[in-house]
């Protein structure tokens, strides 16, 4: 299997420890003296996401982890997942509820997304960080509630998003929304 | 003497900045009749030491010579033929070491002092400091009170699995293996972990008398019942900016030590290193009593300009060099 030193570190590298696969969010060198230098890394769990502080040593090496990212095109949901396409490969794989998790609210039907594969297994769907999606569902604002600078109001996207929205927001526009955050950006321009 | 330090980071003007302080440093060296030396960067023979390695250069296209990690050798090969004072300032190069405040190649500031006590020296390496951030106050604290005071232990009287359970407690992680590295491996990841960080608030510390096995080129003395090394590092804000000192003399302790260095090197998956006989026949001819300091000329820059990142403070980062 592949390894990579403490050296060649650097954020976004995923790596298998104990058996579990991360992504390297930040690595820090320190020297104490005339000591041994160590790495303290923080890394993300490739699935979970919870972030967990390691130690190593310098120099050593760890396994690359078996991670493949490929971008593919959302086809249909079914019942069990969500079938995506590989636009130059027509390969087509269908990703488990269970690894979209909350992302679920951010796929739409055509759009392209990020798919990692970890030992051949689609365990993660990533959105693109900003996404344009037109509002299903809100009230029409209530204009006498405008004076105190940014009045916000809920509003439903055609993902099934829940987000808040400027009251000035009517119901079928379409917005520019985080999907980090799921904070509002913008109209749609 | 604190001379004002440009708000406006841009690199520019941290470079000449830098250029100021550069023959600042010169001067302050002038000034006490303290002669620059420049010995060579890349030797036939290796600074020997167990966590510090060596980025190697090939002569002719056959032979290794390695880039200095310090100029310590060729300066004290001067002093054994009577140079006197000497200052070098110049880059030294450390393999691997990269990070927010390392640069594989650095600047260093490296003098030597006949006849001076370690604290003579501390004090000295305290003031060309506050030639760069200006006149602080000192404190002095020894290795051993740094533990007692910061982790409530005597570390002369504590066991191995004694520190592994303090290394626990703190819910530290340690990296696979330090259990196998010995005591100084343990002490090291406490003092980097829950001292150093702490030292140096508000007053340049001045951390001295470390444990005698790790003593690297300093003499060794007892105090009452610890062998300590004559060795002090100077930190400020938790960052080390020196690390100094009361110079061995004796060249079969000298030759002792490197091979117990390269036999550590071994140890630990690294390669030995070829050991200086320039180097050790000087010392046979007499080194004469005298202490002296190395000094990251780039962490004064980055503590002077109030920057995290070496790479602020040099013209071109790693990376990009």
């Amino acid at each position: 299997m592949a390894q990579v030193s403490t050296n060649e570190f650097k954020a976004g590298v995923k790596v298998e420890v104990e058996g579990q696969p991360y992504t390297i969010v930040s690595n820090e060198f320190v020297k104490p003296g005339k000591g041994q230098a160590f790495n303290r890394v923080r890394l993300k769990h490739l699935m979970t996401n919870r972030v967990v502080e390691k130690t190593f040593k310098s120099g050593d090496k760890v396994d690359v982890a078996d991670v493949v990212e490929a971008k593919m095109r959302m086809l249909y949901k079914e019942n069990d997942g969500v079938n995506f396409m590989d636009d130059d490969t027509f390969e087509q794989v269908k990703v488990p509820l269970d690894s979209i998790g909350d992302n679920i609210q951010w796929l739409k039907d055509d759009l392209v997304y990020d798919i990692i594969f970890y030992k051949g297994n689609p365990v993660t769907v990533e959105p693109p960080t900003f996404l344009e999606l037109v509002i299903t569902e809100t009230n029409p604002g209530d204009r006498g509630n405008t004076a105190s600078g940014r009045v916000m109001k809920p509003a439903i996207l055609e993902t099934g998003a829940k987000i808040q929205v400027p009251i000035f927001i009517e119901q079928g526009e379409k917005i520019k929304v985080d999907t980090r955050t799921g904070e509002y950006v913008s109209r749609s321009t | 003497m604190f001379l004002e330090v440009p708000k406006n980071l841009s690199k520019i003007s941290v470079l000449k900045d830098r250029a100021h302080m550069l023959a600042q440093v010169r001067a302050f060296f002038s000034d006490k009749n303290v002669l620059e030396v420049d010995c060579p960067l890349a030797t036939t023979f290796a600074s020997i030491d167990t966590h510090i390695d060596l980025l190697p250069a090939l002569y002719n296209n056959q032979t290794t010579r390695y880039l200095t990690s310090s100029p310590e050798y060729g300066m004290k090969r001067l002093l054994a033929q009577g140079m006197g004072h000497i200052y070098q300032l110049a880059h030294v190069f450390r393999d691997g070491e990269c990070g927010n405040k390392h640069n594989p190649e650095f600047m260093m500031i490296e003098w030597y002092r006949l006849d001076f006590t370690l604290q003579q020296m501390s004090q000295e390496t305290c003031n060309l400091i506050q030639l760069f951030i200006g006149p602080l106050p000192m404190q002095v604290i020894s290795y051993r009170e740094a533990f007692q005071k910061f982790l409530n232990v005597d570390y002369v009287h504590t066991t191995e699995k004694q520190l592994l359970e303090l290394i626990q407690e703190k819910k530290i992680e340690t990296y696979p293996g330090i259990e196998e590295d010995g005591k100084d491996a343990l002490l090291n990841l406490l003092l980097a972990t829950c001292i150093e960080p702490q030292l140096g608030e508000k007053a340049l510390c001045i951390l001295q008398h470390y444990p005698a096995s790790q003593c690297a080129l300093a003499t060794k003395k007892q105090i009452e019942d610890e062998f300590v090394a004559e060795r002090f590092e100077i930190y400020y804000q938790g960052l080390e900016l020196a690390n100094g000192y009361h110079e061995l003399t004796d060249a079969k302790e000298q030759r002792k030590r490197f091979v117990i260095s390269n036999s550590e090197r071994l140890k630990n998956g690294k390669k030995e290193l070829p050991i200086d006989e320039y180097f050790l026949s000087a010392l046979e001819k007499g080194l004469p009593n005298c202490s002296g300091v190395a000094v990251g000329f780039d962490r004064l820059m980055m503590i002077r300009h109030q920057t995290p990142f070496i790479e602020d403070v040099i013209p071109f980062s790693w990376e990009k060099a």
